[in-house]
């Protein structure tokens, strides 16, 4: 009895997803446990794995690599290697026909007069009725034998010939691909990078992106956060990192400016009633950006603690999909890298991004009557904006407020 | 080396062994003084009268029954009979005694007869002058069956035929008649059973019998362009057949087309294919393909005609196909 | 009964010892096709066998003036013609048992006797190309510069066949010296020769082609013997091919084992039993004083040892091994290149 693969139900809110690689493909043998394809739920990707074995059957209107479907919409079967899945039954009984007539007198008649080229040269054979169709993935001869010199395991090669038939050359090809990632540092592109990428891209392509950028006198900033360290130290909790302190203070900023709080939704612009910062993460496998959700109401020991967890829990690949969506704001932090400013990319739906920098002493005019030159904490801030939501000066603004409460942080508490 | 056509070549092979030995004689209608309707006898009669260029009557059963008859009592009869398709009327006589008297004697009589005619469709020749019909002594027990390609191989295995003491049917497709080719002038002798490699190739062995031949070659170097390396394998001779070069050019490309003029049903490629399956099956990275003349009698009006035969065209096509398998 | 005077005189042409030796030829042919046809009816034999009971005289007659290069090719009821040729009753029978002693090695049977070293070129199971054979190898006979002829004997069923056509008209054209013998023993299995063809004179046919042709009584020994002469020498020095038609009669059936009735009367098949060929032979020269009953009882006892012999010796030889039974189709083994 066919069984049916179909998309799984992956998140506590999702209602619908799409496939974005068959890892198994039609006629394979799969085995229980055994992966057959990844799933896209937002930015985590989720290999889905066989509930029974058997072979394989992908019919040919599955829906298509990143199409949405609904969940519990089927995908594929699981069938056992004697028997046929039910889509394809009624394909076979057709071109088989029972009777003399019909298609399978195509196959009787000699095409006598052909165009040059087109020679036909089959014998006058006679209909005896249903000649059984393997439905087993199939090998050349010829491709066993070399696959079985190489070492290659035939039946997980992709098979170029007519009839999907496995040739020789799929298998040297395999080999050499296998030799390939055994002697050089290359590694295919993941489904995560490849997803990432293109996530990427559309943001590039369909935003049209402003970057302001500023520099910020963080010196206060940091000695608030020697304080906190220095107060933490007695009861052991976790220190707040920079960008737990500029989550808080933009999460408050972003409650005076709430445009840019907001998201482009077909033709209207949507301002989300809380703020939800994006941390993005740099992991093994790709940017992750995790999220800290009600971040005005959470104090930043709270933010501290949540997000320390979020970025081992990414770093771990380990992060719950939930948490890697609905943010309405990112902070993306390269200072550690010793970077000053740069053209963050903003993370769709969001309309705006802020990029920290590193802090730096440097010397700058601090009274500009006297000209008086002192040495200052400073930290470069880019914030980039999306153009069709958010005007240029409004941006700046925002800006100029996120600045004001990094150069004065006592202000986060009287606002 | 000095070029002779295909057809000056074989007569240069014939002058040869009737001058070495004197009781070769040939027989025909109209080899005598007319020199053979494809010139096959020509400046011979001068040589060596009426004896031994007979011109006969049309009794192609006959003259089979008679030449055997004196196959079998010292001398060493060529029959030509012109066209393949004449030499139907004979079948009984070459079936029932001509490939069974060695055997029915258990080989105290030898049988050295050649069995010469022009093959093969083209020029409008219809369906009464355009037969192959191999297939029906490459079937049975016997019979020699040659079908040299070039004019070096003509020459070389038609004196292998003369001085063979079994029946061999010997046939020359019309299309390579006029071909040139160079041929040696020193005496040379082609034995029986060996396949000449006309291209070396490795992505794909192409078997071409007879006029298929040179249409193989020029499909190879359409297909070379392709980054396509085809093998090309004249087999020379069908009975006995060469399926050793064969099954090593297999082992070396696991892909293999057998282009034949004549019928599909039991012919060479279906024999090659059940041979090469038993012997080579995990060679083949694709099954065996054939590609032959279509199953009906040869049309007369020309584009009919070129409709029935592998072309060129159709030959590059059957090896991308069988790439693609 | 007094034979005629003509009979006696042909007799008297020639000597005792050729009489006697056609007697006992003729003697022998008919003693080893009975013993035969009684081995077929023991099973002893497992293929076809047509007897030649009643024409001893026309492969007697004719074989007699050939030499051992001279060569004849026959039909399928040529176990006379074999035997007139040189082949030994042995070898006749013990071919016929299967035996590997027999003539063809046990490869051919009745109908494809061969004993090449005695010029027996083939018994036949088609009818019409003994015409055709016998006359390639007075072809070559022709080319090679020898004198030696080819005889075929062919019966009445042959002479319509398009084999007699094509092979009578190139051995005239040709002036090829081959001897055609028909044996018209009036009857092609159960057909009657004169319900086939218009033409029910097979002598007659010869000048349409351009040679001679010879009706003779086949059931006269002499006649045939002279008639054969004739031809012989009139081949063996280059004036071409005679049709020599020799009317006869076979009293047993076809071919053994089948029926013998129905297509004649029992009253034709006694009448000419009386024409037996031996009987008729020992008659003549009975009658013309030639010979004495004391020479016939003699020839006969020792003709009866000799098929004795035969008869044991085919049945105890060996059969042929069955692992032979795929050499000599070609004239070298299999896979051997000739250069």
């Amino acid at each position: 009895m066919a069984v049916e693969v179909v998309m799984p139900k992956l998140g506590w809110n999702m209602e619908q997803g799409h496939v974005v690689e068959w890892l198994k493909h039609d006629g394979d043998v799969v085995q229980t446990g055994e992966a057959i394809f990844t799933v896209e739920t937002d930015k985590a990707l989720t290999d889905v794995e066989a509930l029974e074995s058997g072979v394989l059957r992908i019919p040919a209107d599955t829906p298509g690599i990143g199409e949405d479907v609904p969940i519990g919409a089927v995908l594929a079967y699981v069938v056992r290697p004697d028997e046929a899945a039910s889509f394809e039954q009624a394909a076979i009984s057709a071109a088989m026909g029972g009777d003399v007539g019909g298609s399978s007198a195509q196959a009787l008649e000699h095409d006598a007069t052909v165009m040059s080229g087109e020679l036909v040269t089959s014998v006058g054979n006679v209909p005896g009725g249903q000649v059984p169709v393997s439905t087993a993935p199939a090998a050349s001869p010829r491709a066993c034998r070399v696959a079985a010199e190489l070492g290659v395991e035939w039946s997980k090669v992709r098979g170029s010939g007519r009839t999907g038939r496995i040739v020789e050359r799929d298998v040297r090809a395999a080999a050499e691909t296998a030799q390939r990632s055994a002697d050089s540092e290359k590694t295919p592109v993941t489904p995560v990078r490849r997803l990432i990428g293109q996530r990427m891209v559309d943001s590039a392509r369909t935003v049209a992106a402003v970057t302001l950028t500023t520099d910020a006198d963080a010196t206060e900033l940091v000695r608030l956060r020697t304080q906190m360290k220095t107060a933490l130290a007695k009861t052991g909790g976790t220190v707040p990192a920079y960008h737990d302190l500029l989550t808080r203070l933009t999460a408050l900023a972003l409650l005076e400016h709430p445009e840019l709080n907001a998201s482009l939704d077909g033709d209207q612009i949507v301002r989300h009633p809380s703020v939800h910062m994006g941390i993005a993460v740099e992991t093994e496998r790709a940017l992750l950006v995790p999220v800290i959700r009600e971040v005005p109401g959470k104090s930043v020991q709270q933010i501290a603690v949540e997000s320390a967890r979020l970025i081992e829990q990414a770093r771990a690949g380990a992060v719950a999909a939930d948490d890697l969506r609905g943010s309405t704001f990112t902070i993306s932090n390269l200072g550690m890298y010793g970077i000053d400013a740069f053209t963050p990319i903003i993370n769709l739906p969001e309309c705006a991004i802020l990029g920290m920098g590193r802090i730096a002493s440097r010397p700058v005019v601090v009274d500009e009557a006297t000209e008086a030159v002192a040495v200052r904490k400073m930290m470069a801030l880019s914030l980039t904006f999306d153009h069709r939501v958010v005007d240029g000066a409004t941006a700046a603004r925002f800006l100029q407020r996120v600045v004001e409460f990094v150069v004065q942080p006592v202000l986060w508490m009287i606002r | 080396m000095r070029e002779l056509t295909y057809t000056a070549a074989a007569r240069e092979g014939l002058a040869e062994e009737m001058a070495r030995d004197s009781t070769v004689f040939v027989v025909g209608e109209g080899v005598g003084t007319r020199g053979g309707n494809f010139n096959t006898t020509v400046g011979l009669f001068d040589l060596y009268g009426p004896e031994r260029l007979r011109d006969t009557p049309i009794s192609e059963r006959g003259f089979t029954g008679l030449c055997t008859g004196a196959a079998m009592t010292g001398t060493r009869p060529v029959v030509d009979y012109m066209f393949i398709d004449f030499a139907l009327d004979a079948l009984g006589e070459l079936i029932n005694q001509t490939a069974k008297i060695q055997y029915m004697s258990d080989g105290r009589l030898k049988m050295p007869i050649v069995l010469r005619a022009c093959m093969g469709l083209g020029n409008s020749a219809a369906t009464h002058h355009s037969g192959s019909y191999y297939p029906l002594f490459t079937h049975l027990p016997g019979f020699r069956v040659v079908v040299p390609a070039t004019p070096r191989d003509a020459k070389g295995l038609l004196k292998t035929s003369i001085r063979c003491d079994d029946p061999v049917i010997f046939l020359e497709h019309r299309s390579l008649l006029g071909s040139k080719g160079a041929v040696p002038e020193e005496e040379y002798l082609i034995p029986f059973g060996q396949a000449a490699i006309a291209r070396e190739g490795k992505d794909i062995s192409l078997v071409a019998i007879s006029s298929m031949l040179p249409k193989a070659l020029e499909a190879a170097n359409t297909l070379a362009g392709e980054g396509v390396q085809v093998e090309v394998i004249d087999p020379r001779t069908l009975a006995p057949l060469d399926i050793d070069t064969i099954l090593r050019s297999v082992h070396k490309t696991g892909r293999l087309l057998v282009a034949d003029e004549t019928f599909a049903p039991c012919a060479i490629g279906a024999e090659i294919a059940a041979q090469v399956m038993v012997r080579a099956f995990d060679d083949l990275d694709a099954p065996v393909h054939r590609l032959n003349g279509a199953h009906v009698p040869a049309p007369y009006s020309a584009p009919l005609e070129a409709a029935i035969v592998p072309n060129v065209r159709a030959i590059e096509q059957a090896i991308r196909d069988l790439l693609a398998e | 009964m007094t034979p005629q005077t003509a009979e006696t005189e042909s007799a008297r042409r020639h000597s005792k010892d050729e009489l006697l030796a056609f007697y006992r030829q003729m003697l022998e042919i008919r003693r080893c096709e009975e013993q035969l046809a009684r081995a077929y009816q023991q099973g002893l034999i497992p293929g076809a066998c047509h007897t030649y009971v009643g024409q001893e005289a026309i492969a007697t007659g004719v074989c007699a003036r050939l030499r051992t290069d001279d060569t004849v090719y026959s039909t399928h009821r040529g176990h006379g013609h074999a035997l007139a040729k040189g082949v030994p009753p042995r070898e006749l029978i013990a071919e016929l048992f299967g035996k590997i002693t027999g003539c063809s090695h046990g490869r051919g049977g009745s109908m494809h006797l061969f004993a090449p070293e005695l010029g027996m070129l083939g018994t036949s199971g088609i009818v019409g190309p003994s015409i055709l054979m016998a006359a390639g190898a007075g072809y070559s006979f022709h080319l090679l510069r020898t004198d030696r002829v080819s005889v075929a004997f062919f019966g009445d069923g042959a002479v319509n066949n398009g084999a007699f056509h094509e092979g009578m008209n190139m051995a005239a054209a040709w002036e090829l010296p081959v001897l055609f013998v028909c044996e018209n023993n009036q009857f092609a299995t159960e057909v009657p020769f004169a319900t086939v063809t218009r033409n029910a004179s097979v002598a007659s046919r010869g000048p349409a082609y351009g040679l001679p042709g010879v009706e003779v009584d086949g059931n006269d020994v002499v006649a045939v013997y002279e008639a054969a002469g004739e031809a012989v020498r009139r081949a063996r020095s280059g004036g071409g091919p005679t049709l020599l038609e020799c009317k006869t009669y076979r009293t047993r059936a076809h071919s053994e084992g089948m029926r013998d009735d129905g297509y004649r009367t029992r009253e034709e098949v006694a009448a000419w039993k009386e024409r037996c060929p031996i009987k008729l032979l020992q008659e003549r020269m009975l009658a013309a004083g030639i010979a004495g009953e004391g020479d016939f009882a003699a020839i006969e006892s020792s003709v009866a040892a000799v098929v004795a012999d035969a008869y044991e010796f085919a049945q105890a030889s060996p059969w042929p091994d069955a692992a032979t039974a795929t050499d000599h189709l070609f004239s070298v083994p299999e896979g051997a290149t000739r250069a």
